[in-house]
């Protein structure tokens, strides 16, 4: 962090360049920070899971209850809530592990050694979303063919002549809108919380150590505050993004199978 | 089991709140989108992108409307 003080010329605050951070080699084959993260947090959730699964007691120890909290949170809460008591558990295991591995991955963002959230690269976001994406339109398709598919996007009960203008916005919001929203809102939640711990954190470090200012050192002291503050800020949306990333992806899979005719 | 399936139709409906968004971004976006491009094409420059984005959000709320405003009205007409 502190490389991104410029100790003779002044404060410089956190661009987009903190972001991409190549660790072997360089360009668009670079292995990023980002990428060693991603795996990082798939070795350790895997150990996590087998470790606390592997003897499963009818009275749980601590980790195994813990995992099961969370298990539960995403069947009982999310997939059977909204897919529905009849379906819903052949979706628990991609609605699971899309949890898990986002929520994992938000942490890292202020975890200390790694302090770097993944989905603030787009990437990992636009990739996580092609697979909500195939999913509800295979779910759809499958369930109601290709043209019934398109005609159980228009809602019941409206009449003749608007479904000419609402048509085309259902369309746009099926195949456009709704995963670009996905990816970009995990996305630009987790880069700008990045950014803005960044910024507090870097700016108290020059206001109090570089700046050699006596005055500017309460301020410092007010930033580094404020980057506690929203830390604990961050826990929270890290775990809210998870948590509506899955649910909208369990009421995209609902809408496609719904019955609203 | 019945005060399960009341729970979890609140959830469902506190839950849809989310997809909402998606509708009121498309709504302006396409018929904006479309009077934007009339507007090059008629040389009106701005009125028809004007109709199409506050037209675009008009629709995006009627259909927000018709898809989940429906449900709380469906059980009692449900005899008619």
């Amino acid at each position: 962090m502190s490389a991104l003080l410029a100790a003779s010329d002044g404060y410089e605050a956190p661009s987009t360049d903190i972001f991409w951070q190549p660790l072997i080699g360089s360009g668009q084959w670079a292995v990023t920070r980002a990428s060693v993260v991603m795996v990082l947090s798939v070795i350790g959730i895997g150990w996590w899971l087998l470790a606390t699964t592997r003897r499963k007691a009818v009275v749980p120890n601590r980790s195994q209850f813990y995992t099961e909290q969370i298990y539960g949170l995403v069947r009982n809460s999310v997939a059977r809530d909204i897919i529905g008591s009849q379906e819903f558990m052949t979706f628990v295991p991609m609605l699971f592990a899309m949890f898990v591995l986002i929520l994992v991955n938000n942490l890292f963002g202020v975890i200390a050694p790694i302090q770097f959230p993944t989905m603030s690269r787009i990437g990992f976001p636009i990739a996580l979303t092609l697979v909500v994406y195939v999913t509800y339109h295979a779910v759809g398709i499958r369930r109601w063919g290709l043209g019934g598919y398109f005609k159980h996007m228009i809602p019941p009960g409206v009449p003749g002549w608007v479904l000419v203008i609402l048509f085309p916005l259902e369309l746009l919001t099926y195949f456009f809108t709704r995963p670009v929203t996905l990816a970009l809102r995990l996305f630009g939640n987790m880069f700008a919380g990045h950014i803005l711990l960044v910024l507090f954190i870097t700016g108290g470090e020059y206001l109090v150590f570089s700046s050699g200012v006596l005055a500017y050192i309460p301020l410092g002291i007010i930033s580094y505050i404020m980057a506690f503050v929203m830390t604990l800020f961050e826990i929270l949306v890290e775990f809210l993004q998870a948590y509506i990333f899955v649910l909208l992806t369990a009421l995209y899979i609902a809408g496609s199978l719904a019955d609203e005719h | 089991m019945d005060d399960d399936a009341h729970r979890s139709v609140g959830r469902v409906d506190d839950a849809e709140a989310w997809t909402v968004l998606a509708y009121l971004i498309s709504g302006p976006l396409l018929y904006g989108g479309l009077g934007w491009l009339a507007d090059r094409w008629l040389g009106t420059t701005p009125w028809l992108v004007l109709v199409g984005i506050v037209g675009g959000m008009v629709l995006a709320v009627y259909v927000v409307w018709v898809r989940y405003g429906a449900h709380d009205r469906r059980p009692p007409s449900a005899s008619s």
